[in-house]
């Protein structure tokens, strides 16, 4: 590329130091507010995002290290918010704190609350400092805010704030306070996350107001205009690579399998995927419809989100080559539509606050659709997890612990998947047992990789955990999960993985296997919840596999002495590979094919 | 009296030969030798006695820095390890935290599965299980299962366990008696308990660490017995005490039992070095830069000292290790890094780096790729008569090259690309420094900034510039700072026991307790290494966090037995603390208090100072004057620049910037608006003017 032709708006080197000084920003409000924060959902699993943005709302820069869907919905939070000001009439002043999280105003979905400081330099509004955190308990129907799946609208989910002022222009709006404090389940915990969150919006407001003072706003504008071009130009170049036209793929979620309905369960998410020169167009037209279950997912928020995540990871994969920072500038060659009243572009009031597995889905199989022109930059299906609440009463008070499980990759050219890892459009951590059990009345009894289940492949898929955690007093739980009914794809000759399953009390005579999603299940001492996440899908012929990672593999029990022989055709004698036994069973197998 | 000190780095090792008494100093280069370092020790140091006429026998302390631990990890190479823990808890160290290292990448490394320390054949599960608030025990531990794994282990190939219990940092029991049974059936492996390693929750992070310790542990061993004998056999029979990542030394036996404390061993001994060299001209707030050829190494002293990394902050090779580590903020940034554009235009600077080899460009070793020393080269910055003591062969035509083809691309001039180049390169110097700075609630323009390694004093002013830091300090020799660092530090013992206590129903009595127990364990340590009562200290902290928050703060504890009055401190330096690091205190809510920690110090011998000598005056310092190119007032221009002999300036006279000046080991450039004086410690104090 030749970058001197190139029409620029300002000198490379300002534009570098600016773009640094600006990621240095978001990161220091992120770390603050892990720090600062109480619940374990942000603290130990980095559910949150903090970032910058410009006067019209387009992301300058993250918290490079937290949870990209807390990342990413940051600017769909802002244009939410212009947006319902403008019809009110209402203006930014300097003081100002917005709590916002209308998922059909841009947030990801209501317990994910923003918080906005509009910033202020000289008189001049200059662009805002912004927070996203997942709450523990947003006043919803059942106690913690995840696996409220039978939630029927909107209204269900728990509190919805619009654009309001907490503060206004610096004066602490108490009646607003006062509502969160009466609404909601374990306030101190989430009233003392939303001050984090305030406090680190802060911070970001007067680092950018000290920027603004070193270099003039017209420095740190053209700097941020030629950030975003250059992420821009790095996608369209990349996008520009691939061989132009539309490619197709089908997911499946699998809805409320126990639902008496047929239009609930076995739901399709339909996937169009165009390239064309340097612009991808994505269209979901053939999704299944929206349903009154709060597994619809908002179009701007979640869906958005799956799309430009899952292709900047594919298309500008950061373990291959520069890091290019996650601005306005990447969503501009991807378009994306859905029609009205689907699981991806629902109608309000429907319920959408379980949007996560879907999402992963809609990220999956647009993975998928990318499969036959970049099939050396996809894994094969991904495992979805499950976010499971865990609550009870101490006297009048409710303990909430929200547990967040583990998916898992399928096989890569080259490369097995990843193992038990957080998937796709999120990037959260899990909570340490030893953390789990010194603050709840539960105890973990499990946490391990499953065995031999990974999708067998040339590049195996990789595998996902076994978690069990048990109820030292009564309480209740509920889960919202996905992946039971549908395997994670094999591709290139590759099989496809396992599926996940959810098990209450097992090994004992109340055992009973449980659909993926569970509304408010009441537990007593001793009940034991053990989820087990899908196995990704392998990538290439087993019968392609070295025969020395299959010994590895048997040895390490990620592979069962007779799935060696079976679905890899390798003959293991005395520990050791038999290479004339494998060869003649991989032929004879291969015969059989024909 | 002889102290000699060692520095084991990755190209060379730095030796110092000093005698606290007299004054003298005595300083050495020698090249590592490859496969075992000690051999390149034994010559050093066998050179640097003949040069300094002192007798090796006559040597009382040897302290040691050595990055052995670190290359075993760097280069994960490292021993079979087998890991023994809890039933139902096989996978932790492959789960991890379920976090993928990079958000955005589908082809990513995961290093605990791909690199993973202990293979999932090694690890083995037993019956036991304690459980909090206070350790007690829910399933007792299956000794017949661990010996039947133990066995199990042996025969596959082992050399070294870690034994990894849930909860043991609140009950070590099950973990000390399954470290017996190890010891009974296979008394020959290395054995590791996690809770002796750093006892401190989140099972992950502690299981970790303890295979770190498993994992180079075996090498260290090789490493330090080695050079034990080969020191001996020279002739030197003082004790070996190696540098730890607190801050502090312990005889080499100690520090071979616990060698995951070794990884910032040599960049700890550089922070030291920062701190006295810093001290002898008074001065106690610095950040301490030192720059290399591919990394910068950022580190922070306050009145209090150096301080220590938040145990959540520091990682090796990507993996997360929780002992005590001086906090320093590393960034890919050097002499050797390399300017690029990339494909999306985007003017670049490292983290890749040229390294020794080829290096840059105007070395003439065939680089061909322009760095940041090539650009220097280009803004007459090194004077090829004059580079490094006229020891090392300079070709500015080459770097000219290679800036020159960059420049093209960019459409800048050659000079405008080479300035562009240090601008950025400084700018994320000045960007790490926040993280150890305006992070955690320093001012840097209440600070000093003391460059040193080959490349720090080529940038210190003008990052002090960015960072409105008003004073630089360029010690005597930059170049061997961490080998001076060896010589100012004391004995350190790091005692730790979780406490979870309520500041609304503090357990008083359990702190004390504790807190003599851990008293004594460090006291006893430090008398058995013969430290004597005098010379010993001891200082206690309590980290704290306001209760529901994850991570702790640390206070210093008041003097004497803690009562229900001097409690009360505690938790007002805990606010204190948390408004100084956060912006924001909670005065009204509950403390939590997590952990006590002691730490106790022995005072050793130290070098003094470094004598200066020489006829000493500016116009003999003075080499020429030829012009170089400086960013002033925003625009490149080529100012008349007065080139120095570090060796001939006189000391309490300034000169003014824009100045060149070379010694041995280093190039320090004086930007304009700037003075500086040389003074009598053989510091060099570079005062920034406004502008």
């Amino acid at each position: 590329m030749n970058v001197g032709n190139r029409e620029t708006r300002m000198d490379p080197v300002t534009a570098q130091v600016i773009g640094g000084a600006l990621e240095s920003i978001a990161i220091e409000m992120g770390h603050k507010l892990a720090r600062m924060s109480y619940s374990s959902i942000i603290r130990e699993s980095e559910d949150f995002g903090a970032a910058l943005l410009d006067t019209r709302g387009r992301q300058l820069c993250e918290s490079v290290d937290s949870t990209p869907l807390q990342l990413g919905p940051i600017p769909g939070y802002m244009r939410g918010i212009f947006r319902i000001m403008e019809e009110r009439g209402e203006e930014f002043s300097p003081g100002d704190v917005i709590m916002h999280n209308s998922p059909y105003h841009g947030a990801s979905h209501g317990p994910d609350v923003g918080f906005c400081v509009p910033v202020f330099y000289k008189d001049d509004l200059i662009g805002f400092s912004f927070t996203t955190a997942h709450h523990l308990d947003i006043g919803a129907l059942h106690p913690g805010s995840t696996g409220i799946v039978d939630a029927v609208d909107a209204y269900a989910e728990g509190l919805q704030f619009k654009a309001l002022k907490v503060y206004e222009a610096g004066r602490k709006n108490e009646a607003v306070w006062r509502i969160l404090w009466d609404n909601i389940r374990a306030p101190e915990m989430v009233v003392g996350d939303m001050e984090a969150q305030i406090a680190a919006c802060r911070l970001g407001a007067e680092r950018f107001v000290e920027l603004a003072e070193k270099y003039g706003m017209e420095q740190v504008n053209a700097a941020s205009e030629e950030l975003m071009d250059y992420s821009e130009r790095m996608l369209r170049s990349r996008i520009s690579e691939l061989q132009d036209g539309t490619y197709r793929a089908e997911g499946f979620i699998d809805g409320f399998v126990d639902s008496p309905n047929e239009y609930e369960k076995d739901l399709k998410i339909s996937v169009s995927l165009t390239i064309d020169g340097s612009d991808i167009s994505v269209d979901f037209t053939g999704t299944a419809a929206q349903v009154d279950l709060p597994i619809n997912m908002p179009f701007e928020g979640t869906v958005d989100i799956a799309v430009y995540l899952t292709i900047r990871s594919i298309l500008l994969d950061s373990a291959l080559i520069e890091y290019v920072p996650q601005n306005d500038g990447l969503t501009r060659p991807v378009h994306i539509t859905s029609p009205k009243g689907t699981l991806t572009n629902p109608s309000f009031p429907a319920p959408t606050i379980a949007r996560f597995c879907p999402g992963n889905i809609v990220a999956d199989t647009v993975m998928r659709a990318l499969s036959e022109v970049a099939p050396r930059n996809v894994s094969a299906g991904v495992g979805n997890l499950k976010v499971a609440a865990y609550s009870g009463l101490k006297g009048e008070n409710y303990w909430v612990y929200m547990d967040i499980t583990e998916g898992s990759y399928g096989g890569r050219y080259g490369k097995d998947g990843m193992d038990a890892v957080d998937t796709l459009f999120a990037n959260t951590r899990n909570n340490p047992a030893e953390d789990i059990e010194s603050h709840y009345p539960l105890r973990v009894e499990r946490y391990e990789l499953r065995e031999d289940a990974g999708g067998p492949g040339k590049w195996r898929g990789g595998v996902g955990s076994i978690r069990e955690i048990s109820f030292l007093e009564g309480g209740r739980f509920c889960i919202e999960g996905d992946g039971h009914r549908f395997a994670p794809w094999g591709i290139f000759g590759g099989e496809e993985g396992t599926p996940g399953d959810l098990i209450l009390n097992p090994g004992t005579s109340r055992e009973e296997h449980l659909p993926s999603k569970i509304p408010d299940r009441r537990t007593t001492t001793g009940d034991t919840v053990r989820t087990v996440s899908p196995c990704g899908g392998g990538y290439g012929d087993p019968l392609e596999r070295d025969p020395e990672r299959v010994l590895d593999d048997v040895l390490d029990g990620f592979v069962f002495m007779q799935n060696a022989r079976d679905q890899y055709g390798v003959v293991l004698t005395d520990g050791d590979v038999d290479r004339q036994a494998t060869e003649n069973l991989r032929s004879e197998i291969r015969k059989g094919r024909q | 009296m002889q102290l000699l000190g060692v520095d084991v780095g990755g190209t060379f090792t730095d030796l110092v030969l000093t005698d606290p008494d007299s004054g003298s100093v005595h300083v050495h280069k020698v090249p590592t030798s490859g496969d075992d370092p000690s051999g390149g020790v034994m010559q050093g140091v066998a050179e640097l006695c003949e040069m300094a006429g002192v007798e090796p026998g006559a040597v009382s302390y040897i302290f040691h820095g050595t990055t052995t631990a670190t290359n075993a990890m760097l280069e994960h190479q490292g021993a079979e390890v087998g890991l023994i823990t809890t039933e139902g808890f096989r996978d932790i160290l492959h789960i991890a935290r379920h976090q993928r290292p990079q958000n955005y990448s589908i082809m990513q490394e995961i290093p605990w599965q791909d690199r993973a320390l202990v293979k999932r054949r090694h690890r083995k599960v037993v019956p036991e299980r304690v459980k909090p608030p206070r350790g007690e025990v829910l399933t007792p531990l299956d000794e017949d299962a661990v010996r039947q794994v133990t066995r199990e282990l042996k025969a596959a190939g082992v050399d070294s366990i870690a034994v990894c219990f849930l909860f043991s940092y609140l009950n070590p029991e099950h973990e000390e008696r399954a470290r017996e049974i190890v010891g009974e059936e296979f008394p020959e492996a290395f054995v590791t308990t996690s809770s002796s390693i750093f006892p401190q929750f989140r099972e992950f992070e502690r299981f970790t660490t303890a295979a770190i310790n498993a994992f180079v542990g075996p090498r260290v061993g090789r490493y330090v017995r080695n050079l034990r004998t080969g020191l001996k056999e020279s002739g030197v029979l003082a004790d070996v005490h190696i540098m730890r990542s607190n801050g502090g030394v312990s005889p080499s036996e100690v520090a071979a039992e616990q060698p995951v404390t070794l990884l910032l061993s040599g960049p700890a001994a550089g922070v030291q070095g920062g701190a006295w060299a810093g001290g002898l001209s008074g001065h106690e707030k610095l950040i301490t830069f030192d720059v290399g050829g591919t990394s910068a190494d950022i580190g922070i002293v306050t009145e209090r000292g150096f301080t220590e990394a938040g145990a959540r902050d520091t990682w090796i090779a990507g993996f997360p290790v929780m002992v005590p580590m001086i906090n320093i903020s590393t960034i890919g940034a050097g002499g050797g890094s390399i300017a690029y554009v990339d494909e999306g235009g985007a003017f670049r600077v490292g983290p890749r780096s040229a390294g020794a080899v080829p290096g840059p460009a105007c070395y003439g070793h065939g680089g061909t790729e322009p760095t940041v020393t090539d650009a220097h080269a280009v803004l007459g910055r090194l004077d090829p008569e004059n580079f490094l003591g006229g020891n090392m062969q300079l070709y500015p035509e080459r770097a000219a090259g290679a800036v020159g083809n960059l420049a093209s691309k960019l459409g800048m001039s050659d000079q405008e690309a080479a300035a562009g180049i240090i601008t950025i390169l400084n700018n994320n110097m000045a960007n790490a420094t926040h993280s150890v700075t305006t992070q955690k609630g320093h001012d840097p323009r209440e600070f000093s900034l003391i460059a040193f390694g080959g490349a720090g004093p080529l940038h210190a002013v003008e990052v002090a510039r960015i960072l409105g830091v008003r004073e630089v300090i360029i010690p005597a020799y930059p170049g061997i700072n961490s080998a001076i660092g060896l010589l100012t530090t004391d004995l350190k013992y790091d005692a730790i026991a979780t406490q979870f206590t309520l500041s609304t129903d503090p357990n008083l009595e359990r702190l004390n307790e504790d807190t003599a127990r851990l008293r004594e364990e460090v006291h006893s340590q430090l008398r058995a290494d013969g430290i004597a009562e005098e010379d010993i200290s001891i200082l206690r902290s309590v980290d704290c966090r306001y209760v529901g928050q994850g991570y702790e703060l640390r206070v210093a504890m008041p003097e004497g037995e803690i009562g229900e009055q001097n409690i009360d401190e505690v938790w007002e330096r805990m606010h204190d603390l948390h408004r100084s690091e956060y912006g924001h205190a909670f005065p009204e809510n509950p403390i939590e208090l997590v952990n006590l920690r002691v730490s106790g110090m022995g005072q050793t011998p130290k070098i003094t100072g470094v004598p200066l000598s020489g006829e000493r005056s500016i116009e003999n310092a003075r080499l020429k004057e030829q012009d170089v190119y400086f960013q002033s007032n925003g625009t490149l221009e080529s100012l008349p620049t007065a080139f120095y002999d570090r060796d001939g300036l006189p000391v309490g006279e300034a000169f003014e910037g824009p100045a060149i000046i070379f010694q041995g080991d280093t190039t320090t450039v004086l930007p304009p608006d700037t003075s500086a004086t040389l003074d009598e410690n053989g510091n060099l104090i570079v005062e920034l003017r406004e502008v």
